[in-house]
């Protein structure tokens, strides 16, 4: 059985120009040890979902439609008490940023003390101590270290402790939303190494939110591509990444500069933003599209199956049946 | 500035160059020893490159790029603009300097102020400076902003910041920046904050400049297949050294430094 299952999910803000639905109708599930990535430009609600599922949507959000199925319970009914139980501990999320939010007048492990006594309250002294250097242990953090303000710490030493917190209560599910954006190309690959190594220790759900797809790539073993609040390819990473169908998807993966892909660079003429107070259903990336002609504007995109496991979201099979362009 | 020859002398050069910071107050207000945020640097730009300097976060970049157009002065060493020394400049020479080089930031939230319209902030330099009518300062500015892609330029007039989306922000930023059309530009890691499909047209962008006005580059980025796909040259700098100078090609397949060799193992791409 899946972790976590996402049926039919949209999700509105309320703005002074109405409503923008910034997820229109995504279904998705997570399995245990197959690491869920959400890629996407920014804006497309990736955020949005990962703020779902912790229960922390903002009081102008609105979920329209949908169901969380997490264990016996549909997290979308939950009310804020029955939330407390959950989030931060079956449910933990590394925020976005969160690094910078660390308190600077509080030293590292006692902001890691306080993540564990949030859901452990009667935890014994001794039981809280040998969780706190195991934690530090697990994020690879040396025990001298511990007892430091966060501005003697790296940027990627507090995103250890980000990490450690999140890990605190041994959580079911980790959503890590840009861990590794505000850090620079070295200590990049240090964290998401960091996270490899927990993930297949702990074999935890995870879910992982970046706008970098070579970084998703090198995490997860399952894809969403996201665009304007719809998920518009899904699939394992290698059908999504050596075989992209959605026209999203291959320009997204064609302007993508690597170390030795230069000659085939697509530079995409990507005009608009994703109309987010289109109908609920419509293809949101049609003002962008190459491949759209009229019926496009009309029809409604259904799933098109490529393989069990590979899809797209498309008015036209004719264009996500071909592998070529 | 009137008989430089480019064969005798590179657009810029830097000889000896250190920058020394005392540091910044920390938390708790402990004292430490001076940064050595630039540590005896030697590199020279000729003219039309575009030049990429590449390296970690806190290895020199930003200050390399803010001595190049003065808005810092070195602690030693010698800056030189086609051959002539930049560090004591003052009065009219400062003045026509600053009308030379440019800046474009990082960060497209910060940098342009909410407060001023498209227009003005890409008049601004020209009002500076003195050039021009009102007449033809809106001219110039139109056609400046159709050159960056802000198509049409009438369109973007009157608009303010927070109308504009991330990429088309930074446009305004080459707009600002060529709009006096200097003879160089500092790029300070101007698509870090964008997205891809975005980013690479920006990259488009800058060297389409450079292929039409002529004017020379430094690109700073810790993206170094973004100095790949843009750069002539590139140096690698690292804890204020710079480690290695070459054409991006050759740094990526015989790197001689052991920080480049990590370097390249750690840039993203589609191993799996
Ligand atoms: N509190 C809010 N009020 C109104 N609109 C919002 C709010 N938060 C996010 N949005 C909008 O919802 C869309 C999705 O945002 P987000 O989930 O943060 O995207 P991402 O994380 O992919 O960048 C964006 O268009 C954003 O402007
Ligand atoms: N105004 C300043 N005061 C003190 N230290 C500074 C200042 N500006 C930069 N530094 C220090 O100089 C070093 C190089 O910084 P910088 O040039 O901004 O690096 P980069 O742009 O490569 O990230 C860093 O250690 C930084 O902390
Ligand atoms: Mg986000
Ligand atoms: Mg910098």
């Amino acid at each position: 059985m899946s972790l976590l299952s996402v049926d039919n999910l949209s999700i509105g803000y309320e703005t002074k120009n109405g409503m923008v639905k910034a997820v229109d109708g995504i279904s998705f599930s997570l399995e245990k040890g197959r690491p869920l990535g959400f890629v996407g430009e920014s804006g497309c609600g990736k955020t949005t979902i990962g703020m779902t599922l912790m229960g922390l949507l903002p009081d102008n959000a609105k979920i329209l439609s949908g169901s969380v199925r997490f264990q016996t319970q549909d997290l979308v009914r939950l009310t804020e008490d029955q939330w407390r139980s959950v989030r931060g501990k079956d449910i933990a999320m590394i925020f976005q940023a969160a690094m910078n939010a660390l308190n600077p007048v509080y030293r590292v492990d006692d902001q890691v003390r306080e993540a564990i006594l949030a859901h452990r309250p009667d935890i014994s002294d001794k039981e809280l101590n040998h969780r706190i250097r195991e934690l530090f242990e697990l994020v690879e953090i040396p025990y001298e270290r511990i007892h430091d303000y966060p501005h003697e710490y790296s940027g990627g030493m507090k995103q250890r402790v980000i990490i450690a917190m999140a890990l605190a209560c041994q959580p079911q599910v980790i959503i890590a939303d840009e861990p590794t954006t505000a850090l620079d190309v070295i200590v990049q690959d240090q964290i998401l190494e960091e996270l490899r190594a927990i993930q297949s220790k702990l074999n935890t759900g995870l879910i992982f939110i970046s706008h970098d797809i070579a970084v998703v790539a090198s995490i997860c073993e399952d894809i969403c591509v996201m665009y304007g609040g719809q998920i518009v390819e899904t699939g394992t990473r290698k059908e999504v990444f050596s075989s992209p169908r959605h026209p999203y998807t291959k320009t997204l993966l064609g302007s993508y500069l690597s170390l030795d892909n230069e000659e085939h660079i697509i530079i995409p003429d990507m005009r608009e933003s994703a109309d987010l107070t289109l109908a609920s259903g419509c293809c949101r990336f049609q003002a962008n599209c190459t491949a759209c002609d009229a019926a496009c504007k009309s029809d409604q995109p259904t799933w098109i199956d490529i393989s069990p496991t590979h899809k797209a979201l498309c008015c036209d099979a004719g264009i996500i049946r071909n592998p070529h362009d | 500035m009137t008989n430089y020859d480019p064969d005798k002398h590179p657009l810029i050069e830097m000889k000896g160059v250190t920058k020394a910071y005392n540091p910044r107050k920390g938390f708790f207000g402990r004292k430490g020893n001076k940064v050595l945020a630039l540590n005896d640097i030697d590199l020279n730009i000729h003219k039309g490159e575009i030049f990429g300097l590449v390296g970690q976060s806190g290895s020199g970049k930003t200050t390399t790029g803010r001595l190049l157009v003065k808005l810092e002065d070195p602690t030693h060493g010698k800056i030189r603009l086609k051959g002539e020394l930049i560090n004591d400049l003052g009065g009219k020479p400062l003045q026509h300097f600053r009308s030379k080089v440019q800046m474009i930031f990082q960060d497209p939230y910060q940098s342009l102020n909410p407060h001023l319209s498209i227009a003005e902030t890409i008049s601004e330099p020209l009002v500076v400076h003195g050039i021009g009518s009102p007449e033809s300062r809106r001219e110039k500015v139109i056609q400046t902003l159709e050159t960056v892609g802000l198509r049409p330029g009438k369109a973007f007039y009157n608009h303010y910041p927070h109308q504009l989306s991330g990429g088309q922000r930074q446009r305004v930023a080459v707009a600002r920046a060529i709009v006096l059309d200097p003879e160089f530009i500092v790029a300070d890691e101007p698509t870090s904050m964008l997205d891809a499909t975005i980013a690479i047209q920006l990259l488009r962008l800058l060297s389409r400049i450079r292929d039409e006005f002529g004017m020379t580059f430094l690109f700073i980025t810790h993206n170094l297949a973004a100095a790949k796909y843009l750069c002539d040259r590139v140096a690698v700098i690292h804890e204020g050294h710079i480690v290695e100078v070459n054409t991006a090609e050759n740094i990526i397949r015989n790197p001689e430094h052991p920080y480049t060799k990590k370097l390249i193992k750690v840039q993203p791409g589609f191993r799996f």
